[in-house]
C-alpha cells in the first residue's frame, strides 16, 4: 500500500495540535514567496528574513484562529507582510531591485515575427525592462505594493487583498489607478 | 493597459531577489507581540469638559468631523479638555463573569484568548482586560454600534495619526500617536459623560452590527493582526 503525502488540511490539523514538523512541512512551499513578499516591502534582505522568520513563527501560534476552509498561503503571507511593514518603518537601508543582465535574458521570447531575439533585441528589451522597473520604483508605496503583489509576486486579487489588508474591490481600483500612474511615468520618461 | 500588465508579468521573470534563506523556525517560544506594558489612563475630571465639547453648539462648530464607522465617529477638535489622570479600570464598569457579561450585553463576547478580567458598563459595553490587573497590556472593548465617539486633537504637531484600515474586509480606523479623548454614547444616543477617558494607540472596527475596539501598545500591522485574531 502506497501512502500519499498529507494534504494541506491534514497538515493544518496536525500543526494546530502543536506538531512543529507538520507546520514546517506546511510552510515549506511558501517560504520563498513569504521571503519575497517581505523583501518587496522592506527592501532589505536582513529585515525580510527577520520578518518572514518572525511572521511564520507567529503564524504557528495563531493557527487556532485560522479558518479551516480557507487557503493557508494568503493567510501566511498576510502575517509576514504585517511583520515586514513593521520593519520598514525602522528606516533601515533600502536595497534597489535588480534585474538579470541582458545576456542572461531568454534568447527566444516570441516576437511578432516568431523569430529568435537578436543580441541587439535583447539589449533593447533589457533597457525597456530597466525603464519599467525605474517607473515602478518611482510610484508611491500604495501603488507599488499593489502592483508588486499582483505582478511581481503573481498573487490573485483575493490574495493581494488579504496581504495588504484591503477590500478586494479596493485592490481592483487601486491596481487600475496604479497602472495608469505607471503608464504616465513611462510616457514622461519616454 | 493589458500590454503594460504583460510587461510587468515579464518583469517578474527578470527580477533578481536575494537568495531565500533557510528558515529555522523556533516554535518553542512565542514571539513577543506587544512590547511594552500599557498604562491605561482614565480621565476622571474630564467629564464636564467633555460634556461641553459634545453638547455646546459653539464648541461643536470648532469640530472638523473626520471619520465615520458604523456606530462610531472620530472627530478632530482644537483642544482636548484638561484632564487629571487616574489609573483605574473602575470606569470601565464593574467586574463580572463572562456568563454575566454575555447575559447582560446580549451576545457572545469575542476574545483574544482568556482575559484576566471582564468589565461591564451599563449601557451595553463590555471590556476584556488582558495583562496584570493593575497594569493591563490590552483592552478589547465591544458593544453594539452607536456607542462610541472619539475626539482627537486637531493641532498640528500633536502627533496623532488616523489611518483607515480594513480588518478582514470590514472598515476600521487605526489611531496612534498622541492620546485621544474617547466618549461613549448610551442606549439613547446621548454622550455618557461618566465613561470618557484618554486613550492611547487604538484600532476600532465594525464586525457585523458590533463595534470593536482594541487599545494597546502596538503598531498598525500588529493592530490589524490582533483585530483579525479576535474570535
Amino acid at each position: 500500500m502506497v501512502s500519499r503525502p498529507p494534504t494541506e488540511g491534514e497538515l493544518v490539523e496536525r500543526a494546530r495540535r502543536g506538531d512543529g514538523a507538520a507546520f514546517g512541512a506546511l510552510v515549506r512551499d511558501h517560504e520563498e514567496l513569504a521571503f519575497r513578499t517581505a523583501y518587496l516591502i522592506t527592501r532589505n534582505a536582513a529585515d525580510a528574513e527577520d520578518a518572514a522568520q518572525t511572521g511564520l513563527t507567529k503564524a504557528f501560534y495563531a493557527l487556532p484562529r485560522f479558518r479551516r476552509d480557507e487557503p493557508i498561503r494568503p493567510w501566511l503571507l498576510a502575517i509576514v507582510a504585517n511583520e515586514a511593514r513593521n520593519r520598514r518603518r525602522g528606516g533601515g537601508r533600502r536595497e534597489a531591485l535588480a534585474l538579470r543582465a541582458a545576456h542572461e535574458l531568454p534568447s527566444a521570447p516570441a516576437d511578432p515575427a516568431g523569430a529568435a531575439r537578436s543580441p541587439e533585441g535583447r539589449l533593447l528589451a533589457a533597457e525597456e525592462r530597466g525603464e519599467l522597473l525605474a517607473a515602478l520604483e518611482a510610484l508611491g508605496d500604495d501603488d507599488r505594493f499593489v502592483l508588486s503583489c499582483r505582478y511581481l509576486l503573481d498573487l490573485s486579487e483575493a490574495e493581494t487583498a488579504e496581504v495588504l489588508s484591503l477590500r478586494r474591490g479596493t485592490v481592483k481600483s487601486r491596481t487600475s489607478r496604479a497602472l495608469e500612474r505607471l503608464r504616465a511615468h513611462l510616457e514622461v520618461e519616454a | 493597459m493589458r500590454e503594460l500588465e504583460l510587461r510587468l508579468a515579464e518583469l517578474r521573470e527578470e527580477l533578481v531577489f536575494p537568495r531565500t534563506p533557510r528558515f529555522e523556525l523556533r516554535l518553542d517560544r512565542r514571539p513577543a507581540r506587544i512590547r511594552r506594558p500599557l498604562v491605561v489612563v482614565l480621565a476622571a475630571v474630564a467629564i464636564l469638559a467633555a460634556g461641553a465639547l459634545a453638547l455646546s453648539p459653539g464648541a461643536r462648530s470648532a469640530f472638523l468631523e473626520l471619520f465615520h464607522l458604523r456606530g462610531a465617529t472620530v472627530t478632530l477638535v482644537d483642544d482636548l479638555p484638561e484632564v487629571e489622570s487616574i489609573r483605574t479600570l473602575d470606569l470601565l464598569g464593574e467586574r463580572v463573569t463572562r456568563d454575566e457579561a454575555e447575559r447582560r450585553i446580549g451576545f457572545r463576547l469575542l476574545d483574544l484568548g482568556e482575559p484576566a478580567s471582564i468589565r461591564f458598563r451599563e449601557g451595553g459595553i463590555a471590556t476584556l482586560v488582558y495583562g496584570a490587573p493593575d497594569e493591563p497590556r490590552l483592552l478589547l472593548t465591544q458593544a453594539r454600534g452607536g456607542l462610541f465617539d472619539g475626539f482627537i486633537r486637531k493641532s498640528a504637531g500633536s502627533g496623532t495619526e488616523i489611518v483607515r484600515v480594513s480588518v478582514e474586509g470590514d472598515p476600521g480606523l487605526f489611531v496612534s500617536g498622541a492620546d485621544h479623548f474617547v466618549m461613549f454614547r448610551n442606549a439613547e444616543g446621548a454622550i455618557d459623560d461618566e465613561l470618557s477617558f484618554l486613550a492611547g494607540t487604538t484600532i476600532l472596527w465594525n464586525r457585523g452590527e458590533l463595534l470593536l475596539r482594541i487599545e494597546a501598545e502596538m503598531t498598525r500591522a500588529e493592530a490589524i493582526e490582533l483585530a483579525q485574531s479576535v474570535r
